[in-house]
């Protein structure tokens, strides 16, 4: 498989899928016309190299990044969610289909975990005049236990280390209750221990329908947590299918020419793993 | 139990303005004056300092939202002086005549030093936590400042005076009706602010997030930017410029309630007006029978706090 839009040419009929993003900056193109397409409890893995696109491609899908021509930057693409086309939502329509949680967040003022996993229930209340239902209550409550983050529900979130604040972001996404989650770096800082338990957790939020786009500088994580992956390279898409297909010696070579890498198996887990030598 | 405890803030500050404001009536340069002299002279400066105050930390605390960063208000990233430039332009011009003629060109000052901010801070890493921003807010402040007293110095026949009261903060000039005038509009620009409580929320946790949690990130920025003009015009054009009442009040109401602007603007307000009210009766007795600028009187106390503020940040980091 190279270029993906050549395979989904017209937009399919899959849940959640995005075709031909291309995102040029002046004579540079950053991404050429990605596409792919996931299934309702699908976690999809996307792979590459430092500079491949990884995190543009997320931005563009999560609305960070507008589809639009400004200046020397050029964005285009098509994102479908159940058919929809997820630009012509409104900006709370989009919130409650596609959330989005990056590997830092920066806050300068005094917020509790609490009041800043609450936020994301803001796009379920388009009213001005509200309050937070009991309804929301327990979504907030349930995501922080969630991600083992209920105990720093009364703490600054200044005062919380860099993975306790990940758990309190990842939790605010979780409360959001969107249909597609993109994870960009999103658990770099936590612990092991933390690291395997959110893996669990990502596997029961695909159970239950949610679809998840995870970046992982980290391939081995990565790779024990999806069903499929997309490999990009310097902004085109150079393999895509389930993990196994895609996490090969000989796409590896490709993209790291001359590093030493080669791939086996997960005794325990199956998980293709990417070990260095060989 | 639950309500007096929800209201209890509010209580206390209205309860601390009220208290201020009396003792401003009842204080002065001279200390038995007929009932001529107060509503005359201190009824319409106690009633625009609470205006300005108002306008000064709600202004503050939104730009602060707006740009993730808890140094920003309107003295030090220079948009006072932008709208103190606008004013004195329009003083020049014989606007003072026309109501509101100067609030529009400081409205107009106010959003041309605002343009040129967010336009150096999209091109610069201005990110939170950053000071590069304050830095070009500090060149815009000289800039519009320098500006202020050339314009003066060339048109105004009071000279040094006059140039004293823009730059330095000055609400001797206060009259009943404009006074009043002021006060309504600034209630109503708080209270249009106060509408956009749910995007300033969100953006305190970062733009990119607040895409992510529905807010139109683009909409909201030019609504509190045009709004944060208008209650800087509104309140330079009256008063000149006045530091720092928009950088302390902010952050002792966020100590006080937490950062979630529900409660935060209502009560930015109240102490807005209530510091700046005590600080103008101050200004006006603490050397009588001089009177101190009053703009004077906050920067002696403000700046200060901008430093301690930048050391513990430092630390923290």
């Amino acid at each position: 498989m190279t270029k993906g839009h050549a395979q989904f040419g017209s937009a399919g009929n899959s849940y959640f899928g995005a075709y031909g993003v291309t995102y040029s900056i002046g004579s540079r193109t950053l991404l050429d016309a990605v596409s792919f397409e996931m299934d309702a409890g699908e976690i999809l893995a996307l792979l590459g190299p430092n500079g491949a696109g990884k995190s543009s491609l997320l931005k563009i899908l999560a609305g960070i990044l507008p589809i639009q021509s400004v200046g020397r930057s050029k964005i285009a693409a098509r994102i479908r969610l159940r058919g929809d086309e997820v630009h012509q939502l409104s900006q709370g329509g989009r919130a409650r289909a596609i959330t989005y949680v990056g590997p830092e967040l920066r806050v300068e003022f005094p917020i509790t975990a609490y009041e800043g996993v609450m936020m994301g229930r803001l796009c379920h209340h388009p009213d001005l005049f509200f309050s937070f239902s009991s309804a929301d209550k327990f979504a907030v409550q349930n995501a922080m236990e969630r991600c083992f983050c209920w105990n720093l529900r009364d703490q600054d979130l200044h005062t919380l280390s860099g993975g306790e604040k990940q758990l309190v972001a990842l939790a605010r996404a979780i409360a959001q209750e969107s249909r597609v989650l993109l994870l960009d770096e999103a658990l770099s800082k936590m612990d092991l221990h933390h690291q395997a338990r959110i893996g669990e957790l990502l596997r029961e939020l695909a159970k239950e329908g949610r679809s998840i786009i995870l970046v992982s500088h980290d391939v081995n994580l990565a790779a024990e947590w999806s069903d499929t992956a997309v490999l990009l390279h310097q902004g085109t898409t150079r393999a895509q299918g389930p993990i196994a297909n895609v996490m090969t010696e000989a796409n590896f070579k490709t993209i790291y020419p001359g590093a030493k890498l080669s791939v086996g198996k997960n005794p325990f887990t199956g998980a293709p793993q990417v070990f260095f030598g060989g | 139990m639950e309500t007096r405890k929800v209201f209890r803030p509010y209580v206390i500050a209205i309860g601390c303005w009220v208290l201020s404001f009396i003792l401003a009536l009842k204080l002065g340069s001279v200390s038995d004056v007929d009932f001529s002299v107060v509503t005359a002279l201190r009824l319409p400066r106690a009633i625009l300092a609470t205006a300005v105050g108002m306008a000064l930390a709600i202004a503050g605390a939104s730009l602060q939202a707006l740009f993730s960063n808890p140094l920003c208000e309107p003295y030090t990233l220079g948009i006072s002086s932008g709208s103190a430039l606008g004013a004195v332009i329009g003083f020049s011009l014989g606007l003072q005549w026309m109501v509101s003629g100067l609030a529009l060109t400081a409205f107009i000052g106010a959003i041309i030093f605002m343009g040129i901010l967010y336009f150096f801070s999209r091109r610069t890493d201005t990110g939170s936590g950053n000071l590069s921003l304050l830095l070009i807010g500090v060149m815009l402040g000289f800039l519009g400042s320098s500006m202020v007293a050339l314009c003066l110095a060339v048109t105004d026949s009071q000279g040094l005076q006059g140039i004293m009261s823009w730059l330095l903060g000055d609400l001797s000039r206060a009259r009943l009706a404009g006074s009043s005038l002021s006060l309504v509009s600034v209630l109503l620009l708080s209270f249009a602010v106060w509408n956009h409580r749910k995007d300033l929320d969100a953006l305190l946790m970062g733009e990119e997030t607040a895409v992510t949690l529905g807010v139109n990130v683009n909409h909201a920025r030019r609504r509190i930017i045009f709004l944060s003009a208008m209650l800087i015009a509104v309140s330079v054009s009256a008063a000149g410029m006045i530091g720092f009442v928009g950088l302390v009040v902010p952050h002792f109401v966020r100590k006080m309630v937490g950062s979630l602007h529900q409660k935060m603007i209502p009560l930015c307000a109240i102490w807005g007006a209530t510091v700046l009210v005590l600080a103008d009766m101050a200004a006006r007795v603490v050397a009588r029978p001089f009177e101190l600028p009053v703009g004077a009187v906050t920067a002696v106390i403000g700046a200060p706090f901008c430093l301690w503020v930048i050391a513990r940040r430092r630390t923290v980091e």
